[in-house]
């Protein structure tokens, strides 16, 4: 047990593991051959990571963010402390954030998922509570006027009203957090920026290339769907355009 | 915790280390807060005033904020190598566009009355420009400044992996310096954000014209800001 | 927009949100790509066994190693979570200790210096082994046997400044002044280190650039630095560019590698955990690690294809 163990009888087998490309073997700036080839095992399942980690830091931000902003809503006082306390987590920088909660939490997706959201939460608090209160007045009383319960006014015509600025919300947040999640890797290996950080430590520079651009398409896209979700949900808004 | 109190006490020990660190971050960010400064507002202002280029100049805001930090920082270390210089390009990219939209949206935004008082009043377009628009543009200007100096600051902190010197060195470099080490300069990453922050959101109140200051808004959703200042999370 | 249509959006967001909630905090610490290995295995002493975080460092070959044994442990039914590229030594050793990772695979003479913080000067592996078994032990852990490769930090110089200066082994620098010596940050305060070659070999005064693994030989290349810390088995040095020191008074120390785990875990997943890693482990010759180090860093093949490979060349998986 305490001795280097024995070679087993005859050396081991060593088979080809394939021979790259000269792009590649020679460090070429950026080689489409690699991004081809190793799509299926490398960039894509950090693509369904960071797809990842983005929809639940999302998702519960906006559920947190969501139930505060009714909260304040209601009770006009809550907005100050929370606005202070979102704001004051939005401007820790997100490098900072990450190691900070290590200790508490560890190098773990939880690590990552606490930090992601707490980033999401100023955005999507403010506009959630500024989309509901430039309900106007005068439509919050005629609904009540009509008998509706304050419950029915929120839901019927409060929240329909307010959803503009709630997904304007949504895109921020939600571009914010892709960008953000690759600055992740420094917790836990996962996402597009696992693929940018490997890069970062090779002379070889495609992985990076390839996963930075890949980011920055991801963003785009979301943002592109967030708007046109805004635009189904919200037909009215589309006549009354000014300019 | 322990690691936290250790953090508190690499704070003191090391003041020398972290003072000169936070310099090197001060630097990168001060330049290129100022060169950006320099490129966007006088643009933003006039397309603004001119009324011209709304597309271009309210959408780059979005593609800026687009991009991940990390990712443009990676990809400026894959075309210009490592630096100063390389770091601060990247970082000149990322503010330029929040500059940018915000002194468009505010000088374009500014009252139509009051433009059109002013040229009642036979003021000649530069006079409407330094005496009526840029005043009333201040704030929502001051906004976009703040909001990309804080911006900035956060992403210097990964200058480390570019090769330029900031806090972020620290905090990446955890065999060095233990993680109370990475905790301490963590900490002393925020608190400069923080600082910032709230120093950039006081000159953006004292350029506020007092009449400015409360407007139509209830008081506490003046906490909120302003909604077109789109902010962009400190990396 | 209907009221009930927005109720049911709404709701369906929420519900989605929750969901996804659960699941992360169900899902837990990440894991890595499942591929275990197909061969029909008729005994999976693995199946039942609570499963097991391993780690890897932050270089290429620790990303083979990680592989190799996480394949093989897969094929006997084992449940690995990998976390790959923690850091450096000392990061790994904090991870293992806090519990965050079940074992990793150490360098038997890094582990008495860097962790032991034991600098004694050992006449072979297997007594350095044994005194890190020691201290292993006695602080929760063991050491599992160790391969028969060995990897160890060395200098390396391009051939004409070797030439220049009269360069073949570490004692010979010495005598340069103010020499340029990029390695990584942790190098400066190791025994394995600049400390060590201080003490041993007289070499001081170093202009010393920290440079992250892997960027070494693209500084060496472009005469940035005199002289790289680099690692024997490196796919790099097979290409004949670059000319590696000798360490004649072994400031290097020994450095198999062998896998460190919990003594709890080790316990907890049976026996057959430790004779699956063993059978690895028994298979890494020098020049099989310096092969497969090639194919990631010069082939830019992915790691686990790579330990796949050589895993069913060898009968392992």
């Amino acid at each position: 047990m305490t001795a280097p163990l024995p070679l087993a009888a005859g050396a081991p087998v060593i088979p080809d593991f394939g021979r790259g490309s000269s792009c590649v073997r020679d460090n070429g700036a950026f080689c489409w051959g690699w991004v081809g080839d190793h799509w299926g095992d490398t960039l894509r399942p950090a693509l369904l990571q960071h797809l990842a980690l983005t929809g639940i830091a999302v998702g519960i931000g906006f559920v947190l963010a969501f139930l505060l902003a009714l909260a304040a809503h209601r009770r006009g006082r809550l907005t100050t402390p929370v606005v202070l306390v979102t704001g004051l987590l939005y401007t820790i920088p997100s490098l900072a954030l990450f190691q900070l909660l290590v200790p508490f939490t560890g190098l773990s997706r939880t690590t990552a998922e606490v930090a992601l959201v707490s980033y999401t939460l100023l955005i999507l608090f403010r506009n959630t509570l500024a989309g509901l209160a430039g309900v106007p007045e005068e439509v919050r009383d005629a609904a009540r006027g009509m008998g509706l319960t304050q419950r029915q006014v929120l839901w019927s015509v409060e929240l329909p009203l307010a959803l503009p600025a709630i997904v304007a919300g949504l895109r921020i947040a939600t571009v914010t957090v892709i960008s953000l999640a690759t600055v992740a890797v420094f917790v836990v290996n996962e996402g597009l920026g696992a693929p940018i950080y490997a890069g970062l430590q090779q002379t070889f520079k495609t992985e990076l290339i390839a996963a930075g651009a890949l980011c920055v398409a991801l963003a785009l896209a979301a943002d592109g769907l967030l708007v046109l979700l805004q635009r189904a949900l919200t037909p009215w808004t589309r006549v009354a355009r000014s300019r | 915790m322990n690691d936290f109190l250790d953090a508190f006490r690499f704070i003191g020990d090391d003041v020398g280390l972290l003072w000169s660190l936070t310099l090197d971050h001060l630097a990168l960010s001060g330049a290129a807060v100022g060169i950006a400064l320099v490129l966007a507002i006088p643009l933003g202002v006039t397309l603004g005033h001119l009324h011209r280029g709304s597309f271009a100049a309210i959408n780059v805001s979005n593609v800026g904020r687009a991009l991940p930090s990390l990712a443009l920082i990676s990809i400026g270390v894959a075309v210009l190598g490592i630096g100063f210089v390389n770091v601060m390009v990247a970082l000149v990219v990322l503010a330029f566009p929040l500059m940018l939209t915000n002194a468009y949206v505010a000088v374009d935004g500014v009252d139509a009355d009051a433009v059109e008082a002013a040229r009642g009043m036979g003021m000649k377009p530069r006079e409407v420009l330094w005496k009526v628009e840029l005043p009333l543009a201040l704030p929502l200007i001051f906004a976009g400044i703040r909001t990309a100096v804080v911006y900035v600051i956060a992403t210097a902190t990964l200058a480390a992996v570019a090769g330029a010197h900031s806090l972020g060195d620290i905090i990446v470099d955890q065999a060095t310096y233990r993680l109370p080490g990475v905790l301490g300069a963590a900490i002393c990453v925020a608190v400069l954000a923080l600082l910032a922050e709230l120093l950039f959101a006081g000159l953006q109140r004292a350029v506020t014209p007092r009449a400015l200051r409360s407007e139509e808004r209830s008081a506490p959703l003046s906490v909120l800001g302003d909604l077109d200042s789109e902010r962009t999370a400190s990396t | 927009m209907k009221q009930g249509t927005l109720r049911t959006i709404l709701a369906l967001v929420v519900a989605l949100a929750l969901t996804t909630g659960l699941a992360a905090c169900g899902g837990g610490n990440g894991g890595g790509s499942t591929t275990a290995g197909t061969q029909a295995a008729t005994t999976q002493p693995g199946k039942g066994k609570p499963p097991v975080t391993l780690g890897t460092k932050n270089f290429t070959e620790q990303f083979v190693l990680g592989q190799l044994y996480k394949q093989a442990l897969e094929a006997q039914g084992y449940t690995v979570a990998l976390k790959q590229n923690i850091g450096s030594t000392e990061i790994a050793d904090k991870a293992l200790r806090s519990g965050q990772i079940d074992l990793y695979p150490e360098y038997v003479g890094i582990f008495n210096t860097a962790v032991a913080g034991d600098t004694k000067a050992y006449p072979n592996v297997q007594t350095a082994f044994t005194a890190g078994q020691a201290y292993a032990r006695r602080h929760g852990y063991t050491l599992l046997p160790l391969t028969p490769f060995t990897d160890v930090d060395a200098l390396a110089v391009k051939p004409d400044y070797a030439r220049a200066h009269n360069l073949s082994s570490v004692a010979d620098l010495a005598a340069i002044r103010g020499l340029k010596l990029g390695a990584p940050p942790e190098f400066r305060q190791r025994q394995t280190g600049l400390v060590g070659l201080a003490r041993v070999y007289g070499i001081r005064g170093v202009d010393f650039a920290p440079l992250t693994i892997g960027l070494q030989y693209q500084a060496l290349d472009n005469g940035k630095i005199d002289t790289a810390d680099v690692f024997t088995t490196d796919g790099q040095l097979q290409s004949g560019r670059y000319v590696v020191l000798t360490d004649p008074k072994n400031v290097f120390g020994f450095q198999n590698v062998t896998p460190i785990v919990s003594t709890k875990v080790l316990r907890a997943e049976g026996p057959a955990f430790a004779r699956t890693l063993d059978a690895v482990s028994r298979k890494l010759t020098t020049r099989a690690m310096q092969q497969m180090n090639a194919a990631v860093a010069i082939d830019k093949q992915n790691p686990a294809d790579v330990a796949r490979k050589y895993l069913q060349a060898n009968g392992l998986t």
